[in-house]
């Protein structure tokens, strides 16, 4: 990488990116080829105050890494209160890279956000190129459900009621 | 049908007259060959044997002159049989092609697309060159043969005899040694396919082999295969040189029989010496034609087993008539639907659809519910014939849909499938398809065409109105054209500076001489202005030697090439080795086509300095570099320093070609229209910065309100109408792809609309509108079967059919199904509230 010979040149976005995907658990073990494309086709959104990232019931096929601001989790179900908020450098929406889901929630800008997004199309073209990333980030995806549903056994579902009827998420 | 045909089929309907031409030059050609002979024999005998020069003079200008004859009458055969080769090729292709288009859907479940292209593309190749051959190469070599031992035999019986005798021989042996060489061929390609499987398991587990130090283990089962194929080989050239050498001993054995029993006849004053001299000729001569006969046997063998099993391969019936008989004309349905005991089994006995009933009227609306696997879509597509049911049956307006060609359906049916397929080409040629194809062919195609009105009006309908409306305004009016427009958009920008400048300034970058353009080139930003000149176009300044010298004089160019550098071997770090896509170019300075010009630059420049790189390689990178715009080509960044040289330099640049070259560019200014840039850049008089849909959304509404003051709207939109959507309409989302399909079926208006989930890939504001079309405008004017896959959408519908495994449960209206709390109800409230 020149970056490591030219210290005082800032990095590039892509360069940004590539560093950015390596860190993610969901890309950290894919060979660097992929990588290098998948970082090449991200790209820098913005949205303002308030500005809707991602409608609930919509099909929305981007994921985000939050790069600055804080973005709120809304759902019309709970009267567009906040359910709860991502801040600087988490991910989310990485399902969307794989099959069209309607979304289930709101995603709202809460400050200013600037984010990376990687589109499903895109994405999938790597794929096309590169077709043995799908298992390891298929197994990445998985190893997180079922790390969820541990944590969840551990810490709430046998304690509330209601909850008990909710196991089984890593049964899917 | 094309299948069927045996290969002579297409030998025997190629052109006759063609034919017949090519058997009367192939018998001129056999005169004109065998004739030499008879001078070679006339030359020796009466020419050099008499010693009269006039005689050698003219024999020999015979000589030459059916010498020259027959190698033209060689060319024209070839002409002639490559013609028909050729011809016999297109027209394989073309019936075939035709064939295939028409086999059941089931087909192309099990096949491959690789195979049919290749059959279309190569295999059909080699039958069709035979069918060339056909004729042409037996009927002229045996003629040949016959004509070289019919002159033989005209010389001296008893020799013609003896030399031919070892022919017979030769046909006895060299067929049994071919097989042994055809056996030793097979295990060669087995061999060497288990060869290759055997590389190619080393290189994917590679780290295993150097983990274990396995090397020896590898090396001995690598080199068990290289043996066996050494072996294989071994024994497959020996059999194919001795074809070979045997082939020849036969042919060198003739001369010496000749000599032996011609001599001694010579001797004994039986045979004169120039008929020797001819036989020998014709001895030898026998052995081109005997060649080509055997080249032709393998050739034959080879394309018929390849054509027979290519068509084996696509050997199955058309389920239906593509066109009704002569007489009748298609069938115009209104809408009746009947289906009676409906079913439809697929190989292995499973059912999936069982005795399925329902009733139709026209203008009725039915949805189809239930899992996914219970159906639904079969149903539809049994009705839509795109299946063939099994069982009972499926009537419209009275008519058995098995019975009914293409053409009826397609007259009377909209078909709009799960993921529907958009066709390579402009936006409106997609939006024309369904209609275009009832009408091609027709000599008023043109006229009947749905008019601008009516397209405008259905992607209005399904929501693609604001698409269209951007495609539009992405494209670039050529210079000197559409005067009027231009002067319109000039207005408009204007208003929408004074309107919108301020609101939109976080989604525009508007051109600002003072300001380094972060969404415009390099080029752009040192030029400021649209060029009128070709030698002023931003793609052919880094070839402009007046540019050139300004670069150097700015102090520019070294830095630029130096930034070229960067970006091309960025771009192949990231891409180089993958095969191109249109989608990896998009953020690039690199095209397509370019990209192995970089490539190869890249490699062969690697580590030089600048100042010893050619002009020409030089020259390449300045181009990248002018193109290189910071805001989209995201690979490299634009040193804070380059960025106030080049602004520095733009006022230089003014300064200068303003005195040299006053007129060839255009500055940008508010008051001008620049035919370089895309309609929207003109108006926004800068370039957006974002292409989200949240920014693309405001953008477009203070647009539309600008273009209806104006009264632009349609034509903008009509520009749009010719945008090309690329292959598999790449360059449409997959909602756009999806509206697209849904407005070419509603633009035919047919009696009967089948739509399988065909609103999956919209959002809800879209699928609510289509709903919402469907109720209003379609409702009691076309039977409408529906397999919808959210019950949110089905209320409006006049019935409901709920399906599981095949059956179709419960049929009702929404109310009805829901006061009866079955499995509707269970589905829309959840199992467990149905159960309380």
């Amino acid at each position: 990488m020149n970056s490591s010979m030219e210290p005082k040149q800032p990095l590039s976005e892509y360069q940004a990116n590539l560093e950015i995907l390596m860190q993610l658990p969901l890309f950290a073990g894919l060979p660097l080829e992929p990588l290098k494309v998948l970082a090449y086709l991200c790209k820098r959104e913005t949205f303002r105050p308030e500005e809707i990232m991602f409608h609930e019931h919509e099909v929305d096929s981007n994921a985000y890494y939050i790069l600055e601001g804080t973005a709120e989790l809304v759902s019309e179900r709970d009267g567009d209160a906040e359910l709860t908020a991502f801040g600087e450098r988490e991910f989310i929406g990485s399902m969307a890279l794989f099959c069209d889901l309607k979304r289930l929630f709101t995603l709202r800008a809460k400050t200013k956000v600037v984010c990376v997004t990687l589109s499903r199309d895109k994405f999938q073209k790597v794929v096309e190129r590169f077709p043995e990333i799908t298992g390891r980030m298929v197994q990445s995806i998985l190893l997180g459900v079922h790390a969820w549903e541990e944590r969840f056994l551990r810490e709430h579902a046998l304690t509330c009621g209601d909850c008990r009827k909710m196991i089984g998420v890593s049964l899917v | 049908m094309i299948t069927r045909r045996p290969l002579i089929y297409w030998v025997k309907t190629s052109s006759v007259k063609l034919q017949v031409l090519l058997l009367i030059v192939i018998a001129v050609n056999i005169a004109a060959r065998v004739f030499p002979l008879q001078m070679q024999r006339m030359i020796v005998n009466e020419a050099i044997g008499l010693k009269k020069i006039d005689l050698l003079f003219l024999y020999c200008g015979l000589y030459l002159a059916a010498v020259l004859v027959a190698s033209a009458l060689k060319f024209v055969i070839n002409t002639i049989q490559t013609y028909l080769g050729q011809e016999t090729l297109s027209r394989l292709r073309k019936e075939l092609y035709a064939h295939i288009l028409t086999l059941p859907i089931s087909f192309f479940r099990k096949a491959s697309s690789g195979m049919v292209v290749s059959s279309l593309v190569t295999e059909v190749v080699s039958a069709g060159e035979l069918v060339g051959q056909a004729i042409a190469v037996p009927v002229n070599n045996i003629l040949t043969l016959l004509a070289f031992a019919g002159y033989m035999f005209y010389l001296n019986p008893l020799l013609a005899a003896l030399s031919l005798g070892i022919y017979p021989i030769v046909i006895l042996v060299v067929p049994r040694l071919q097989k042994h060489s055809n056996r030793a061929n097979k295990m060669r390609v087995d061999v060497t396919r288990d060869l290759s499987s055997k590389i190619g398991e080393t290189v994917s587990g590679i780290h295993e082999v150097q983990g274990n130090a396995s090397y020896r283990i590898e090396n001995r089962k690598y080199g068990e295969f290289v043996d066996r194929l050494f072996k294989i080989r071994i024994v497959w050239n020996m059999y194919k040189q001795g074809i070979k050498v045997l082939n020849n001993l036969f042919q060198s054995i003739g001369p010496i029989i000749l000599f032996v029993v011609g001599g001694y006849l010579a001797i004994n004053g039986r045979f004169d010496l120039g008929a020797l001299v001819a036989f020998l000729s014709a001895y030898e001569k026998l052995y081109d034609p005997w060649k080509e006969l055997m080249d032709f046997y393998q050739v034959y063998q080879d394309a018929t087993t390849g054509y027979q099993r290519l068509m084996e391969y696509f050997d199955v019936e058309p389920e239906h008539a593509l066109e009704p008989p002569p007489d009748r004309e298609p069938y115009e349905f209104e809408g009746n639907i009947h289906a009676q005991d409906l079913s439809f089994t697929v190989a292995g006995g499973i059912q999936l659809l069982k005795q399925v009933n329902l009733d139709l009227k026209p203008g009725e609306q039915l949805a189809l519910v239930g899992f996914s696997g219970s159906g639904k879509s079969t149903l539809a597509q049994c009705i839509a014939q795109l299946y063939s049911y099994t069982g009972g049956s499926v009537l419209i307006d009275g008519k058995e849909v098995s019975q009914l060609t293409k053409r009826d359906l397609a007259e009377n049916m909209g078909i709009v499938a799960q993921s529907p397929y958009i066709f390579d080409g402009s936006f409106k040629e997609n939006l024309c398809y369904s209609c275009e194809a009832l009408l091609e062919g027709n000599a008023e195609k043109e006229r009947k065409l749905p008019s601008l009105d009516e397209m405008i009006e259905v992607v209005q309908q399904v929501g693609l109105f604001v698409d269209v409306l951007r495609f539009g305004l992405n494209a670039v009016l050529a210079a000197n054209q559409e005067a009027e427009l231009v002067t319109k958009i000039i207005r408009i920008r204007e208003n929408f500076q004074k309107h919108f400048g301020e609101k939109l300034a976080d989604y525009v970058e508007f051109f600002d001489e003072k300001r380094y353009l972060d969404y415009s080139s390099v080029a752009a930003n040192l030029t400021f202005g649209s060029p009128n000149s070709k030698e002023f176009t931003q793609e052919r300044l880094a070839e402009n030697q007046y540019f050139l010298q300004f670069l150097d004089e700015a102090q520019l160019k070294r830095p630029l090439i130096s930034l070229g550098r960067e970006l091309a071997s960025q771009f192949l770090d990231i891409l180089g080795d993958l095969p191109p896509d249109e989608v990896f170019f998009k953020e690039s300075p690199v095209s397509v086509d370019e990209l192995e010009d970089y490539k190869e630059l890249i490699e062969r420049i690697g580590h030089s300095r600048i100042h010893e790189l050619t002009p020409d390689d030089q020259r390449l990178l300045l181009r990248l570099a002018l193109r290189f715009t910071p805001g989209i080509h995201k690979m490299a960044t634009l040193p804070e320093m380059l960025r106030n040289l080049i602004l520095e330099g733009r006022f230089l640049f003014m300064a200068k070609i303003q005195q040299d070259h006053p007129g060839a560019l255009s500055f940008y200014r508010i008051s001008d229209y620049i035919h370089s840039l895309t309609i929207l850049d003109n108006i926004l008089f800068g370039k957006t910065t974002s292409d989200h849909p949240n920014a693309q959304d405001r953008i477009n509404q203070s647009i539309i309100h600008l273009l209806i003051e104006e009264d632009l709207l349609e034509r903008i939109v009509e520009i749009g109408m010719d945008f090309k959507v690329g292959t598999k309409g790449d360059r449409l989302s997959g909602g756009q792809r999806q509206k697209l399909a849904i407005a070419r079926v509603f633009l035919k208006k047919p009696p009967i609309l089948i739509m399988d989930e065909a609103t999956s890939a919209l959002d809800n504001a879209s699928q609510k509108r289509i709903q919402t079309l469907l109720e209003t405008r379609w409702k009691g004017k076309s039977t409408l079967i529906s397999v919808v896959h959210r019950l949110d959408t089905i209320k409006g519908y006049d019935k409901v059919a709920v399906m599981k495994a095949g059956k179709i449960l419960e049929m009702g209206s929404y109310q009805e199904l829901l006061a009866k709390k079955g499995v509707l109800y269970e589905l829309v409230h959840g199992a467990k509230a149905a159960a309380q």
